[in-house]
Parts: structure tokens; sequence; C-alpha cells
């Protein structure tokens, strides 16, 4: 409920996405037969919304099928809509289009043209996708969602100073959307644009404040900024707000001591420089919980530019084998190696030796497999998966596995729900429809057989 | 000489009413409470007028933004026994402290593609008008025709004055010092009704006196 009326405060209340809102003043009754209409709702949809909850996706797809087949005309809409956004979920894009279309052909609703310009991102046709998400804001000025997709368009095919300028716009709309800012801050900095970065950064921080999603990379990203811009003072100002804010946090301690190091290097004290790189080296060894990627990759680039090129080459190995499917960060890894290498052979050498790497561990499991030793490679698969979660090619093959471990013995709900867990961290990961399907069809009759 | 935009000068002072005139009605309602019995006659106008201030205020500030591009219509399907629910759930306290019957009339399988919370916005005006002239009775009904779906607010008063009774709307007429009309709701729901496109057919209203009860009936017409 809002009882604001100012433009920003009703944007950010549609923002978060409400079943439902009204608008001072209102009656009791108003309240409560809204809060009933939406309980009606909210329990026809609960089987769909239970799944979605556990990330089942395609169970969640199926209990759509059936309440369509029961043919409620007053909730029929909306099961085509969550269905719609299941299938872009699970890379069934050909579906989501239909749906979409058939819809617009009913009616045109800006919710189904915007699906169909999603639809046609994640189908790669850009130009489509600009076209539809301009006109969706010529016809609805406030439609942030539009915005965000036209950025994220934009960026996709390199327009980073147009998309820049887009969601610069989108932040003036809602200034206090705090992942918009974010956002703003991190394509400022790519697109070097200092000034807008400083703000965003700066906004970050302030609505950040109490906010889940609160990091030490906002803090981080503004130090950088400073640097870029000759503000070494402030710089350092906000690498000791760092350390006090957040002292019990490894990772914002790692941050603080990385820029110690490019602030000494930038003054050009050479023993400072030495003593702060060291502080990054001994805090690495000591930190026992998980980094974010892109810290790793910056701790990377900072021990090559110091000399310590078997630091730096540890951790490219590490970062290209664990994330050896996410072409985008790839990309970002190649980039950042070409721009500091001078062997620009090193990271193409480096991406080859990994795949064998990759393949050889994959055949040796599949060879447990065909030599009948199927628990053998089971528990081969479960150990490389520890190891590397977000690795395509061992999780289906972990899937297909236990599927035929299933059909060969007497299936227990153990097995099942291990198979559907990792079948859901394949549409986590992106693993195409085409693949997934299938192995999704194949565990159905065990799912079916288990309830 | 400065220039001053009173466009936004006025929405921004229209916002401070609005707090004020909330603040006011919170006030009525406690004082209400304090009556167990029988509550002064003089309760029921305070509300009415509170209410009416209140609906002025509120479509001032609606047309501000439609004029200024802030507010534009979100379309979707709705039942339109939903909207017809809504309107009356809206004047459920004023109900409940005059004699006057609010009756809905809708096929339950009617459905109509708008913006749910401008139209309800926009037949809630036309209730609140009703309810000051009639005399105990207001049908609120909607059916389809041809290719639009029709909302109708008939009542049992005296009907709308003869510079009232026109779909042609453009202007707002001469402020009436008396009874107070200055046709700010008919603008109001013209203005809304006009948001609504489809096909090239655009939402109007249509005002005259052919009300089935012998008093004012009004029509909003959605492609």
């Amino acid at each position: 409920m809002t009882g604001e009326h100012r433009l920003e405060f009703v944007l950010s209340a549609v923002d978060n996405k409400p079943d439902d809102y009204l608008i001072k003043p209102f009656s009791l009754k108003q309240l409560s037969s809204r809060i009933e209409k939406c309980q009606i709702r909210k329990g026809y949809i609960a089987n769909i919304e239970n799944e979605i909850d556990n990330g089942n996706f395609y169970q969640a797809i199926h209990h759509c099928e059936r309440l369509l087949q029961q043919d409620d005309k007053k909730m029929r809409l909306q099961i085509l809509k969550i269905q719609a956004e299941l299938s872009i979920k699970i890379g069934d894009f050909k579906k989501a289009e239909k749906i979409y279309q058939d819809i617009q052909q009913e009616r045109e609703l800006p919710w189904a043209q915007l699906g169909l310009g999603v639809v046609a991102f994640c189908l790669g046709d850009y130009s489509q996708a600009i076209i539809t998400f301009q006109e969706l804001i010529e016809q609805h000025p406030m439609m942030l969602e539009a915005y965000d997709w036209l950025v994220q368009t934009h960026e996709a095919m390199g327009n980073d100073k147009y998309a820049l300028s887009l969601l610069s716009s989108a932040v003036t709309l809602l200034p206090t959307s705090f992942l918009r800012q974010k956002k703003l801050a991190l394509l400022a900095d790519k697109a070097e644009n200092l000034a807008i970065a400083k703000t965003a950064y700066t906004a970050s921080i302030k609505l950040g404040k109490h906010s889940v999603h609160r990091s030490s990379s906002d803090y981080s990203g503004l130090a950088n900024v400073y640097l870029k811009s000759n503000a070494i003072d402030k710089a350092h100002q906000i690498v000791r707000l760092l350390n006090l804010q957040f002292q019990n946090d490894p990772e914002a301690l790692l941050r603080a001591a990385l820029l110690e190091t490019e602030i000494q290097q930038t003054k050009g004290n050479k023993l400072l420089t030495q003593q702060a790189h060291k502080k990054v080296f001994k805090l690495n060894q000591q930190i026992d919980t998980k980094i974010s990627r892109d810290l790793r990759m910056e701790m990377a680039k900072t021990f090559y530019l110091n000399g310590n090129s078997e630091d730096c080459d540890e951790i490219l190995k590490d970062l290209v084998k664990a994330n050896i499917d996410d072409r985008l960060f790839i990309k970002d890894i190649v980039t950042m190696c070409n721009s500091i290498f001078f062997d620009k052979s090193y990271v193409e050498n480096l991406m080859q030796t990994i795949k064998k790497e990759l393949a050889d561990t994959n055949n040796k499991g599949i060879k447990l497999f065909h030599e009948g030793n199927t628990q053998g490679a089971i528990a081969f698969f479960e150990e490389a998966i520890a190891i590397l979660p977000d690795n395509h090619r061992f999780i289906l093959n972990m899937i297909r596995i236990l599927i035929h471990d299933m059909k060969a013995s007497k299936p227990n709900q153990e097995l099942v729900m291990r198979a559907q867990s990792y079948i859901n961290k394949a549409i986590q990961l992106g693993i195409p429809h085409d693949k997934v399907s299938v192995i999704q069809s194949a565990l159905n009759p065990f799912l079916r057989t288990n309830n | 000489m400065h220039s001053i935009d009173f466009s936004a000068l006025l929405a921004s002072s229209v916002h401070d009413l609005k707090n004020s005139l909330h603040a006011l009605r919170e006030l009525i309602d406690q004082i209400e409470n304090l009556f167990q019995e029988q509550k002064p006659t003089e309760l029921k106008q305070l509300h009415f007028e509170a209410n009416r201030m209140n609906n002025n205020l509120m479509q001032l500030l609606t047309l501000y933004k439609i004029g200024s591009s802030q507010c534009t219509p979100t379309i979707d399907e709705h039942y339109v026994t939903d909207i017809l629910e809504d309107v009356v759930d809206q004047h459920a306290t004023l109900l409940t402290l005059s004699n006057v019957e609010l009756i809905t009339q809708c096929n339950s399988d009617l459905v109509c593609y708008c913006d749910s919370i401008m139209i309800s916005s926009a037949l809630c005006t036309i209730v609140n008008n009703a309810h000051r002239y009639c005399l105990s009775k207001i049908l609120l009904s909607a059916t389809q025709e041809d290719d639009y779906v029709v909302f109708c607010i008939e009542d049992d008063g005296s009907g709308y004055p003869e510079n009232f009774m026109s779909s042609d709307c453009k202007q707002l007429h001469q402020i009436d010092l008396v009874g107070g009309n200055t046709g700010l709701g008919l603008f109001f729901t013209k203005t809304i009704a006009e948001l609504h496109v489809k096909a090239g057919k655009r939402g109007f209203i249509e005002t005259d006196n052919n009300s089935q009860f012998g008093g004012a009936r009004f029509k909003l017409y959605l492609p």
C-alpha cells in the first residue's frame, strides 16, 4: 500500500512488482476486498508458486498447463503470463514468443509487448528488441522495465555510451532505486564517464546503507574513480572508510588492501606499494571463504603488475576452470589479460590447456560409466561438481547417469530429488532448453511414480 | 518579472492540501466514534464535503500528471464486476451514512481492457456527483455495445443542467458559484476515457437525462 502520490514513491512501489496496490484514501471495505481477491488468486496459483520457489520450473509449467485446461476465463491471462515467463526461464523462447503473440493478437497489452522484446533479446535479435522496447517507452514513458531491457540490449551490442545515457534517464525518473544506481555506476565506470560513476557510486553507498544488497564493491568502485581522477586523498579516505565499515568482511579488507597498493603505486612510493602488496598476499592466504570472481580477477591483475606472475597464473587458471561455460566472464578475462600481458597468446594457450584438462576429467567419469561402474561414475562426478559446480558438461552427465541408475535399479526418492535439483541447477546456469528438456522428460515418469 | 511555473506550483500545493485534508478526515472519523448511537446530521455533511474536496484535489493532481506525461494508462484485462465492486467499496462509508441505494448490474463474464485504477477513479467521480444530486437511487451498470464496453451511471435526481448535456466537454464550463458545478468531474472522466485507445478508436463519454429513473445518465465508452 502506498500513501504517497509523489512520482518517485509510486514508481518505486510499482518497481517492486506488488500483487496489487491502493492509493490513499481508501475505505476499510476496499482494503479487505482487495486482500480477499488477492488471497483467492494466490490460492489458485499456489501449486505453481510452490514449484517456482523450489526452482522446479518444468513442474511449474506443467501446473500452468493443467490450470489452463480447466478453462477458468478469469485467471487465463494471468496463467499465460506466468507460463510465458517460466518458458523464458527454461530457455524455451519460441514457446514464450507464441504465448505473447497470441495475446497480442487478441489485445495489445504492454506486458505482452515487453515479453516479446525480452524474447527477441534472448534469441539475439537485438534490432527487433530495441524497436520493441523503444516503442514501449514512447507509449509508456514511466515503464522502467522497458528502460532496463533497452539498456541491457545496447550493452549486449557494445553500445556502452548509449546504454549509459538511457540508464541515466531511468535513474532520473527513480533516483532511489539502489540496484539501478549500482548498475549505473558500473556502466559509467566501464564507459569511463567518471562524473556519472562518482555520483552513482555515492548514491549507491547512501541508498545501500541499510540494504541487504550493501557491498564493499560500491566503496572500492568510488575509490577507484577518485584514483582515476587523481583525487588521491579522497581515494584514501574511502579506503579508511572501507576498513572501518567492513571490519569483519574479508572481501572488503582485501579490496581495501588492493586499493592501498594502487594508491601507493600512483604516488610512486615503492616501499609502501610493496608493503601493501604483501598485505594483499597475506590476506589472500588467510581467507578461507569464497571470494567473488571479479575481485579475484582484480587480484590476478595486481599480482601480475607487481611482478608476481606465478600467483597471477594460479588465480587465472582457477577462474577459467570454474567459469569455462560463462562466455561473458571469459570474455572479460581475455580483455583483462590482453590489456596487461605482453604475450598475447598467453590467454589463448591457457584456454586450450584448461579445456583439455576438463575434457580429460569428463572422459574419466564417462569411462567409469561405460565400464559398468555406475556408482563409481556418480561418485566421480559428484566430486567434480563439488570442485566446479557451474560446469555444464559435468552436471548434464551426472543427471544422465542418475537417470540410468534409476532405470536399472529400484528408484528411490532421494535419487529422484537429487536428479531434479541438478536439473534446476542446469536451468539456473542457462544450459540450453533443448538439452535440459530431454532429460527432464526422462525424469518425469520417476517423479510421477514418487508422487 | 519572475516567471512562475504555476502548474508545478499548483501540483505541489494540491499535494499538500491533500495531506491536510487527510488529517481532517481522520479527525472527522475520530469525532464520529465519540457518538455511539445518534450521530449528528452535520457529520454526514462533513463526510460528503471532505470527500468531495478530496476527489477534486485528486482529479487536479491526476490531470496535472497526465498533462506532464507522468501518468500513462497501464492497460490490462479486467473483469468489469471487479471494477464495479471496487467503486461500491470506495463509497461504503458514504452509503452507510445516507439513504441512497447504489445498485450494480453487469454480466459476470464481461471483460474490459483498461487501466482499472483510472477507470475506477473516473466512475467514482461520477458516482460522487450522482450521490450529491440524486434522491435515493443510483444504478451502476456495464454492457458490451459493438466494439465498446459501456459503463453507465443513472440516478433519480433532477438531471444535468442544459449546458452539461453534451459529449463535447472540451472546456470547463463557467463556474456556477451557487451550485458549485465547474464541470471538473466530467472533464476528468473525459480525459481518462480518451487515454484509452484501440485500433484508432478512442474512449469517450456521453451525458444526458435519459436515466430510467428520470434523472441524469452518464456513459463511459471504452474501446
